[in-house]
């Protein structure tokens, strides 16, 4: 401040030329100005940021003695920098100056000279209220990590990085794709010269992968950065590769695999396999695995079957593979094949077309197949074995699945049965007709052949009790006893003669004891268990079998064929009736009494409820009535053995485990399957006895009980939106094909007997039923690749990696996409076979591409070729700016086109554009040689008529000429606008970085500064700033990476003084702050009771100087008290 | 231009980041916007205290404009959303005071869009004028 106390402002209003005195008066203003109190000086001059005005500002702060300074021209954004400048040099701090935008916010807005006078007047007011409030603020320094970032491996990326590697640091070259490259790496030749582009982009990708410092990582996404200039945080995700640095690039992977998907490289005009590299040169030079995501069959499948695999397989006839493949994760294959209950076939994404995929009858058909083709399967080897044993308790799924995983794992086990037949449930609970008793055992003798020991006619508890099994030497107990008992139906008479528990008759069945059947017999619920007794009774001889449930059919639990197969039998259903009482004579059934039932609301399973209707009962004759209600967990042994007795039981009477490692309280004893669970269904319980085989390898290693690998289903499938996968048509478009039909045996023979219903598909319903895979996931998870790789690169267990990468500054460069020309219908793409893009012609021109860069169409030829330029570009509908490499690149195609055929090539084309060094010597070249020019946008592009001499015809109008014309020809190329790339709108939102109304990245200043943006230390470079040739890619690119070294060298960056900071002794410490700031730069200093604000976390927004109650935050530069001064100020005129 | 005699004053609040760039590019393109909106720089929408709003009303503005950039798009993360949430309290508080919740209005206007800027400055006007000078008991 001066001597007096009282601040001297200097007042300067530049004229900018016209462009600011054009509008606004500035006589007026700067008179207006110097009445104003504590203005010393006031003047007007031509341009306030040449040297002289400068000069101006700098003599008057020395010879008048100012203190604040106010300049009324641009934008600070152009001149803040460049008056602060002026003023720091006269030893004033530079923060006692204000900039008033009086062009780009007055003179340039506004044609009425008064008004916009008039407002320059009010704005100035305001400036001069404010500054006197400013205080001296001082910028830090701070030092600048010397790695840096390029994000997007096109050229420019490439080009950045090597210039970057060239000042010894470290430079990472973040690409999302497989391979660096970029869109150049599709094109064939470059304009003007005509030189191959893989020629100057390849040495160019191997030199970069080869230079050290410099380190590439493809298939990576950045998923946050954080920090400021000189020193960000990037978090990178590196997507897993699943083949590793030994892949030799032989091919033999390729040959394997049974999935093929467009190739996005070559525009969807080649396809390739899951496993694939991009292109030859592609660099890292590896193979990769395109896996999307998981098959949902996968996902839902309780023991996480690879059923889109052996899908996949079976579909490709490799059927021995097929069978292999289920073997690798499925304990029970021959089983499964034929009593799963499918979760994978509910989830099938083919039911969003028309049906799921028969899943389980591939899976059947291709067990059968390997029994009949290839003997006796060779028992895997465990690639170690450990000493310990493990005792299991039970035979049924869970049991046997369990002993199958830990044999996998190298640990013998012994299982106990308490009956004399092994399976538990599959074998007392499932028919012979719909699981025949040898299948059963080829799965039991298969684990048995894998060093698993059965003891039948064991019960735990009794013959056998927990504290003997610790004593024999069991390391770990697994309990699976499974739900063998029925549940009554408490209503009156249920102990006459001829009511019998479902469970308990099917056991009895299996066990071969003979037992009476009624002649009229009612089974009383619509589950799983009451057909299969139902279905029994039939076979048994009974003569009429009426199925009793209280809904109706669409809420029967039964699987719906199971129920169909029942009544093309001859069963009989009675939907909404519930038993009431068991009517009997001299201590036998007579009868049923029901009532009938309506459905009301909808109750936790989702099934309507059933309410009673009040005096509908009614009776029905029968002289057999079957409980079949449900069933519970058999526990006796709990009270037999006072050893397991200590086991814990849930609240509904099962044995109570932790659900994600299956232990029990007891230290070494595990349980699953129904009788933890309750009844559920055979796959469910194998998915148990696979998880706690894996606790139980991890228990007996001393391992914690985390970190699982074995399936388990999520509680929603994930699954791609709209499709199966990432390149496939929506559902919509793929074509119908229905559900190939089990084959069945006839009815009436069916129940004369025991034979298995169902028949098996033939070979070719099996391929055909399998080719309806849609391959979601593209990788299906069939593992051919991994056998087939010599080298033994594939891995697929490979995880994603996340990485925290510490850069002082970023490049982006993130390029271009193609412009979609199928929503331009009259040009017909998409629609018309022979209308292409650009892109997709150049890579018809490339050696390495579809046609081995022959030019053809349907495998000939074409006799004359049209040139669609400005598609998408220059146009009001879509995008309006020129995206200025198609005129140059469309005449590279007339020159090919003409080298490589004896086409006819017409250019329809708006304006001819040839800007660049050696352009308009090409087009002058390309004319010579003889290229139809036609100027005028084209109408139309339709089919040709019958007879016409060309496959399609172009309709424009040729306005040079003033003529309309009607062009026949054979391919329509289309030159597409350039738009931006895939993912870099998240991009930019992760970085903070403004676009342009064009949609790419905005740069600081469009002339000064192309290549900077609004964000310190973050550059743009190539096309991700707008559409550019390889030439202006390439010099940005260089640009921006000698700026940043220029950074580099000097070692520090200037720290913005635009900082808050907390006046502690008005701190109230109520915290509000501390939970706002969106940089955590607020903590808390509990001795002191008061927020600190850490300064060089802080970015100076001010949200918390806002929300301050007590006004403890004080914003440098932007105080509360200069921001009221302004406010004054700029409503007193 | 006074019509009726009636010249409004309208205070527009603008992000550093956003708004501020699009008038800076409605400026460039040459776009005519009223010139009864007379713009305060601050670094981000949510450095708008309530108080300058209600000072800016007391002070003699007709009309207060808040503008920052498009959510997701935030220079600093978070801060137009806490603005959002202000200015829904502000209008609140307005209407308890007898002042249409109108004159208060939140925009998001991003560094490209100018002309967005230049046509809320447009109808901002139109609808003060509409509404008339704002009188104040004191």
């Amino acid at each position: 401040m001066s001597d007096e106390g009282k601040p001297k402002v200097g007042f300067y209003v530049c004229h900018c030329g016209t462009n600011i005195a054009g509008t606004v008066n500035v006589d007026e203003v700067s008179d207006y100005v110097s009445g104003l109190p504590g203005v010393s000086v006031s003047r007007n001059y031509q341009f306030m940021c040449s040297e002289p005005g400068q000069d101006l500002i700098e003599q008057d702060i020395r010879e008048q003695g100012l203190d604040r300074v106010v300049v009324a021209a641009c934008s600070p954004m152009m001149h803040e920098l460049t008056f602060r400048g002026a003023v720091g040099r006269t030893g004033l701090n530079p923060y006692l100056f204000q900039m008033v935008n009086v062009r780009e916010h007055c003179a340039w807005i506004h044609s009425d000279p008064a008004a916009a006078t008039g407002k320059a007047i009010a704005l100035c007011n305001a400036a001069i209220e404010r500054v006197v409030h400013q205080e001296p603020l001082f910028a830090s320094e701070a030092p600048i990590y010397p790695d840096t970032m390029v994000i997007g491996a096109g050229i420019a990326g490439i080009q950045a990085a090597l210039d970057l590697a060239q000042g010894g640091n470290q430079v990472y070259l973040v690409e999302r794709d497989s391979t660096i490259g970029g869109n150049m790496a599709r094109f064939d030749k470059t304009f003007p010269t005509l030189d191959c582009s893989s020629c100057i982009l390849t040495p160019k990708m191997v030199s970069v992968a080869q230079t050290e410092n410099v380190q590439i990582l493809s298939m990576s996404d950045i998923e946050e950065v954080s920090g400021y200039a000189g020193n960000f945080r990037v978090r990178v995700r590196k997507r897993a590769r699943y083949v590793t640095d030994a892949c030799t690039s032989c091919q033999d992977c390729i040959a394997v695999c049974p999935v093929t998907v467009p190739s996005i490289f070559d525009m969807g005009m080649a396809s390739r396999t899951a496993i694939h590299k991009t292109f030859p040169q592609a660099i890292p030079n590896s193979y990769l695995i395109e896996k999307d995501e998981r098959p949902p069959c996968w996902s839902a499948c309780p023991i996480g079957q690879e059923a889109a695999g052996y899908v996949a397989l079976i579909g490709d006839g490799r059927f021995a593979e097929a069978a292999q493949l289920i073997r690798k994760s499925n304990p029970l294959p021959v089983v499964c094949g034929r009593v799963c209950y499918h979760p994978c076939e509910e989830q099938c994404n083919r039911g969003f077309v028309e049906e799921p995929i028969a899943i389980q009858h591939l899976k059947r058909f291709a067990l059968d197949w390997e029994a009949q083709h290839n003997g006796e399967v060779k028992v895997p080897e465990p690639p170690v074995r450990h000493s310990e044993k493990v005792a299991i308790v039970g035979s049924g799924p869970a049991g046997l699945a369990c002993a199958h995983n830990l044999a996998q794992r190298g640990y013998q086990s012994t299982v106990y049965e308490r009956e004399e037949v092994l399976g538990g449930m599959l074998a007392l609970g499932i028919p012979a007709y719909r699981l025949p008793r040898e299948q059963l055992q080829q799965d039991i003798d298969f684990i048995r052949r894998m060093g698993v020991e059965f003891q039948t006619g064991v019960a735990f508890g009794r013959d056998v009790t927990l504290e003997q099994l610790r004593e024999t030497g069991y390391g770990a107990i697994f309990v699976a006893t499974g739900a063998h008992r029925g549940i009554a139906m408490h209503v009156p008479g249920e102990d006459l003669d001829g009511v019998v528990d479902a469970v308990q008759f099917l056991h009895n069945k299996a066990l071969g004891e003979s037992q009476p059947v009624g002649r009229k017999v009612a089974v009383i619920g619509g589950g799983n268990c009451g057909i299969d007794v139902a279905r029994t009774i039939l076979r048994e001889g009974a003569e009429e079998v009426t199925v009793v449930y209280r809904r109706t059919r669409v809420e029967m639990p039964c699987e719906e064929h199971e129920a169909i197969d029942a009544e093309t039998e001859g069963i009989r259903f009675l939907f909404l009736r519930a038993p009431v009482e068991v009517l009997g004579k001299d201590g036998k059934v007579t009868g049923l009494r029901v009532i009938e039932m309506e459905l009301g609301e909808p109750d936790d399973t989702g099934r309507r409820r059933p309410i009673p209707i009040e005096g509908s009962e009614h009776d029905l004759g029968f002289d057999m009535v079957v409980a079949s209600i449900g069933q519970r967990a058999d526990l006796d042994y709990l009270e037999d053995d006072p050893g397991a007795g200590e086991m814990q039981l849930s609240p509904w009477g099962t044995l109570d485990v932790d659900a994600e490692t299956f232990a029990t309280n007891l230290p070494g004893v595990f349980a699953g399957g129904d009788a933890v669970s309750g009844p559920a269904t055979v796959v469910a319980a194998m998915g148990a006895g696979k998880r706690a085989a894996e606790a139980i390898d991890k228990y007996l290693r001393g391992q914690p009980l985390e970190g699982f690998e074995t399936h388990q289903v999520p509680a929603e499938i994930p699954r791609v939106e709209g499709r199966p996968h990432r390149y496939s048509k929506p559902y919509e478009e793929i074509e119908r094909v229905p559900r190939t039909q089990m084959p069945k045996l006839e009815a009436e023979t069916r129940i004369g007997g025991w034979d298995e219903v169902e028949l098996g598909f033939t070979e070719e319903q099996a391929v055909a039923e399998a080719q309806r895979c849609l391959h979601c996931g593209v990788c299906v998870d069939c593992y051919q690749c991994v056998d087939a790789c010599k080298p033994g690169a594939v891995d697929h267990s490979m995880k994603d990696e996340v990485d925290h990468l510490d850069v002082g500054q970023i490049m982006v460069s993130t390029g271009y996409k193609q412009f979609d020309p199928s929503v331009i219908p009259q040009y017909g793409y998409g629609r018309l076979e022979n209308v292409i893009t650009g892109l997709e012609f150049e890579r018809m021109l490339s050696s390495t591409g579809p046609t081995d860069g022959k030019v053809l169409i349907d495998g000939e030829a074409p006799r004359s070729v049209a040139i669609l330029h400005c598609v998408g570009s220059r146009d009001e509908n879509y995008n309006r700016y020129c995206s200025r490499v198609c005129c140059m690149y469309a005449l590279k195609f007339a020159h090919l086109v003409r080298e490589r055929t004896e086409a006819e090539v017409y250019q329809f084309y708006i304006d001819m554009r040839a800007f660049g060094k050696g352009y308009e010597e090409f087009y002058t070249r390309i004319m010579d040689e003889g290229t139809t020019m036609v100027r005028g946008k084209v109408a139309e592009v339709i089919e040709a008529p019958e007879g016409s001499p060309g496959k399609l015809l172009v309709k424009a109008e040729d306005t040079l000429l003033g003529v309309r014309r009607e062009v026949p020809v054979d391919l329509v190329i289309l030159c597409p606008a350039m738009v931006p790339s895939d993912g870099s709108e998240e991009l930019r939102q992760l970085l903070h970085l403004s676009q342009s109304a064009d949609g790419f990245l905005l740069e600081r200043h469009p002339k000064l500064d192309p290549i900077g943006t609004a964000s310190d230390g973050i550059y743009i470079a190539g096309c991700a700033q707008g559409p550019k040739d390889i030439p202006d890619t390439v010099a940005q690119a260089s640009a921006a990476a000698s700026k940043m070294l220029g950074w580099m060298a000097r070692g520090e960056m200037t720290i913005d003084p635009i900082k808050a900071e907390v006046q502690e002794e008005l701190c109230g410490g109520c915290r509000v702050c501390n939970a706002l700031c969106p940089y955590n730069a607020i903590s808390w200093v509990e001795d002191k009771k008061v927020a600190r604000v850490e300064e060089a976390l802080c970015k100076g927004c001010g949200i918390c100087v806002a929300a301050c109650p007590a006004s403890a935050i004080v914003g440098a530069g932007f105080t509360d008290q200069q921001i009221y001064a302004e406010i004054g100020g700029l409503l007193a005129v | 231009m006074p019509e009726n005699g009636f010249n409004p004053k309208i205070v527009g609040f603008l992000c550093n980041w956003c708004a501020y760039s699009g008038a800076d590019l409605a400026g460039v393109s040459r776009i005519q916007s009223s010139p009864t909106l007379r713009p305060i720089r601050v670094m981000c929408s949510g450095r708008i205290d309530p108080g300058f709003v209600f000072t800016a009303l007391k002070s003699g503005a007709d009309g207060v404009l808040l503008a920052g950039c498009h959510p997701g798009d935030c220079h600093y993360s978070e801060g137009n959303y806490l603005c959002l949430r202000r200015t829904l309290m502000m209008k609140k508080l307005l209407g308890g005071f007898g002042i249409d919740e109108e004159r208060l209005r939140l925009e998001w206007i991003s560094a490209s869009e100018g002309d967005k800027y230049s046509k809320v400055s447009w109808e901002m006007e139109n609808r003060i004028r509409e509404l008339g000078p704002l009188e104040l008991k004191q």
